[in-house]
């Protein structure tokens, strides 16, 4: 049995930690640092700046810039994406009124679908998938929007800058140093090489969102992992212009994904009006999956060509693609503390996801809001000793985020067992409120998964460049124009069996690696092309790792 | 109206970018026309100027400006649109010209259009947007109003003749604009014309199959008279050299002729040449992208028919 896992990428966490380097004097200091600007650290910023509002003695002994958000991104929400529809409930917390958000209004209907090939079975919504109340937002724009109050709270954005250490000092977390900028393709500076600089704070929150480069570094150096490892999703969408929206949001299960349960495909999609005359459709599927030949932008691709689908597209211009990995793990794969000296965890990084109800950005911005919290009492008092952040821990915990991730605790588990027992037992959990104990059940790294080959490939349609569309295009559409010239970020073993190359090939929705050479013993060379990365995360659950690559590179989302 | 074009030399050549902007400005149908040029011995290509449109030409002639650096042109431009009150400002992109139109932009308080591809008589610039998928129409609120064009977006057409008013421009440049210096330059060696100013490009992709069939490209380049250039993925994969890449993230040519040996025609690709005048492309696959913006496709190997294709031109030339 071939498994990814047996191939694992030249990686090694203490690569990422550091001790300070820059002189004293020349060294960037702040009073909170926010890893990511996303709806966790969005959030955070804004809190922060509410409470120092309120406290300007606290805020004046932060120095110059008390609060500091740190974003790959070339703006705000170039890297965001998500469904989304999205659970108001912790931006009303933070203040808001829902009317002044940039969203495409409340879920006014809503419709489940089980598809076959040809037809299409409507189903009562299980009740995970109620959406009363729920609002339609494009996670992008609303990240640009929420950094643009966050800035008038008196944060300090700072996009196209990559966290790529963590600062590391007698045990503390005491900041991050930034990637090198301008470096080719060897890691030797150019022209226009700006090296990276240490960024020092009272308090560090990383809020990277999925597949976090230096959560997974502070995961490992501070032994946070917890008792079950995370496992992700991925999902690919498209965002179309469209001569009449549907009315309401739409899940589809079933079709084109197989129910065998040798082959694990669990997933579904969904479709959901952005206004009038545009809508998204997105693709979602477990990497738990085996088969080589699995790619689920072409999946998406397949999705499109069902009558009852592209009925809803024709007429229509697609106008933007994106991809993201999605932590699916919930409960039992949160850390075992959110916590250690100097630094807190929040959002996807640390896998905060309701699979079955696919939803995520509330416990984000709750989870942003409730460091922020944390960070203020901590930075209230003057000290900061190594257990003063534990109150953020215990907030999480006694907060919604904890009772409704332990309510679906199992259920991303059961699909393993195949779609209908899965199903069957996932209503059942919902149904009794978590009360249904099943006993933990295991879950596997999605990079341990053995791999077989079953055949996927010979169902995903030809691209015609107008219902569907080849990976090349797709990247143009994420508005991703990194330069080629950049040094890889990617870290992957690159002579590996044949099946764990096409296994690459195929997962990555960016058209990232090619199989190269054959080596005559069964392996191959694997080719990179990193400028194409859109950075969703895929190859880190799958046996490769993402580093951060130079900021402001990758994808330009505004719509996803 | 009166409009006011930045011209840039290297060595004793008017850079062909700059005399196509020049070229536009004329054809606005103004007579205000006046171009500047800054550097040694520059006064001789006033006349070279007016043969492109320019009425009058401002000339900023000083041996120590020959080194291209933005600011010391930021002191002489801005002296002479304040001097003569030039409402519009037009250069040609370039590393130099995008500098000197950021320097002028702040040290006049002037609003910048960058990326153009067009301007329209009532001053209404075309800006590609969204990687090129639309354009979007742009203008100023205040004058002077600057805008730089990207390259290529105008063909360079000597109209008029004769002598143009040369008028001689003394400036006194900024302390500050004399700290940064050269201290070197370097060339890249290569033959034949840069696929920038070349009205022919051959251009090779992945459907080469080998390193050494870039010498089909190259030998036909050479034939016609025209530049090599190359898709990313053979860049990538080293075959060629990264000057030469052309599409979204390499350069933006518009040749009168491109000729496509084995490209498929993907969108990067296709946003770097699909404004030049006319299209060829030669590709074994007949579902290939590029066919559908080729003004003439040849489905074949490209192997068997570039050289033969070389040999007919060589044939016809002789």
């Amino acid at each position: 049995m071939t498994r990814a896992s047996d191939y694992p990428p030249p990686f090694n966490a203490r690569e990422f930690v550091a001790e300070p380097t820059d002189p004293v004097d020349e060294r960037i200091e702040v009073g909170v640092l926010i890893v990511g600007a996303g709806p966790a650290g969005l959030a955070c910023a804004i809190r922060l700046g509410q409470l120092l509002a309120e406290h300007p003695d606290v805020a004046e002994r932060l120095g110059e810039v008390p609060v500091a958000i740190v974003d790959k991104g070339k703006q705000p929400g170039s890297h965001l994406l998500s469904g989304a529809v999205v659970n108001p409930r912790p931006l009303r917390r933070l203040g808001f009124r829902l009317e002044d958000l940039p969203s495409y209004g409340p879920v006014h209907n809503e419709a489940v679908y089980v598809l076959t090939r040809r037809n299409a079975l409507r189903i009562p919504p299980p009740p995970t998938m109620r959406n009363h109340g729920n609002w339609i937002f494009s996670l992008s724009q609303l990240g640009r929007w929420l950094a643009e109050r966050a800035e008038e709270g008196g944060a300090m954005v700072l996009p196209e800058t990559a966290a790529e250490k963590l600062l590391v000092s007698h045990g503390r977390v005491v900041g991050v140093r930034t990637g090198d900028k301008g470096l080719n393709r060897e890691g030797e500076p150019m022209g226009n090489a700006e090296p990276g600089s240490d960024l020092v704070a009272k308090v560090t929150v990383l809020a990277e969102g999925t597949q976090g480069h230096l959560t997974g570094v502070a995961l490992d150096t501070f032994g946070l992992r917890g008792d079950e490892p995370q496992v992700w999703e991925l999902g690919v969408k498209e965002v179309w212009k469209v001569p009449r929206a549907p009315g309401g949001v739409i899940h589809t299960m079933g079709w084109p994904l197989r129910t065998r349960a040798k082959y694990r495909e669990f997933g579904g999609s969904f479709i959901y009006p952005m206004g009038d005359d545009m809508l998204t459709i997105g693709m979602v599927v477990g990497l738990d999956y085996r088969d080589v030949e699995l790619s689920v932008h072409d999946i998406l691709q397949e999705l499109k060509t069902h009558p009852k689908i592209a009925k809803l597209l024709r007429g229509g211009e697609r106008v933007q693609w994106g991809a993201k990995t999605i932590p699916s793990g919930g409960w039992y794969s949160l850390p075992k503390r959110l916590y250690a000296p100097g630094l807190l965890l929040a959002g996807d990084g640390v896998g905060m996801v309701n699979i079955p109800r696919l939803k995520g950005v509330h416990y984000a911005v709750e989870s942003g809001r409730l460091a922020a919290e944390s960070a203020f009492a901590s930075l209230q008092r003057g000290a900061t000793p190594a257990t003063s952040l534990a109150s953020y821990d215990d907030a999480v915990r006694s907060s919604f985020i904890n009772d409704d991730l332990y309510e679906v605790r199992d259920m991303r588990q059961v699909f393993g067992r195949g779609f209908f027992v899965g199903g069957a037992l996932a209503s059942a959990m919902t149904v009794s409120k978590g009360k249904l104990d099943l006993g933990k059940l295991r879950a596997e790294p999605d990079a341990e998964q053995p791999l077989l080959r079953g055949g996927r490939a010979a169902q995903y349609p030809t691209p015609d460049g107008k219902l569907t569309f080849d990976k090349l295009s797709s990247v143009f559409a994420s508005g991703n124009k990194t330069r080629d010239d950049q040094p890889n970020h990617i870290r992957l073993e690159r002579r590996v069996p044949k099946e764990v190359a096409e296994l690459w090939v195929n997962l990555c929705p960016a058209q990232v690696y090619e199989v190269g050479t054959e080596g005559g013993d069964g392996t191959v060379t694997v080719n990179v092309a990193p400028s194409n990365c859109v950075q969703c995360g895929a190859i880190t659950a799958k046996g490769g790792r993402l580093t951060p690559p130079e900021g402001g590179s990758g994808p330009e989302y505004t719509l996803t | 109206m009166s409009v006011l074009v930045f011209l840039e030399h290297h060595g004793n050549e008017l850079q062909k970018g700059s005399l196509g902007v020049l070229t536009k400005a004329a054809a606005l149908g103004d007579s205000d026309v006046a171009a500047v040029l800054v550097g040694g011995g520059v006064k001789a290509l006033a006349s070279d100027a007016a043969k492109f449109g320019a009425a009058k030409v401002f000339v900023v002639e000083d041996d120590a400006l020959e080194p291209a650096l933005p600011q010391p042109r930021v002191d002489a431009l801005a002296k002479v649109i304040q001097e003569n009150g030039y409402e519009t400002v037009l250069l040609a992109n370039s590393v130099l010209a995008a500098d000197v139109a950021a320097g002028l932009a702040a040290r006049l308080d002037a609003g910048l259009n960058w990326d153009l591809v067009d301007l329209t008589s009532d001053l209404v610039g075309k800006r590609p947007a969204l990687q090129d998928s639309i354009f979007v129409d742009v203008g100023w609120k205040s004058t002077p109003r600057i805008a730089l064009f990207r390259a290529g977006s105008f063909d360079a057409a000597a109209s008029g003749a004769g002598e143009p008013e040369v008028v001689e421009v003394s400036v006194d440049y900024a302390e500050h604009s004399q700290r940064a210096q050269i201290v070197g330059q370097e060339l890249e060696e290569s033959g034949g014309p840069s696929i920038e100013d070349a009205d022919i490009i051959v251009a090779g992709g992945r459907g080469l199959g080998a390193p050494e069939s870039f010498s089909l490209a190259e030998e036909l380049a050479r034939a016609l008279g025209g530049a090599v250039g190359a898709t990313r993925a053979v860049v990538d994969a080293g075959w060629y050299p990264y000057s030469a890449q052309i599409g979204q993230t390499g350069k933006v040519v518009s040749p009168k002729l491109y000729v496509a040996l084995g490209i498929s025609g993907a969108i990067q690709h296709k946003v770097g040449m699909q404004s030049s005048n006319v299209i060829v492309s030669i590709n074994k696959d007949a579902n290939a992208p590029i066919f559908e913006f080729s003004d003439l496709g040849v489905v074949g190997d490209v192997h068997e028919i570039a050289p033969k294709l070389t040999e007919l031109i060589k044939q016809r030339k002789s």
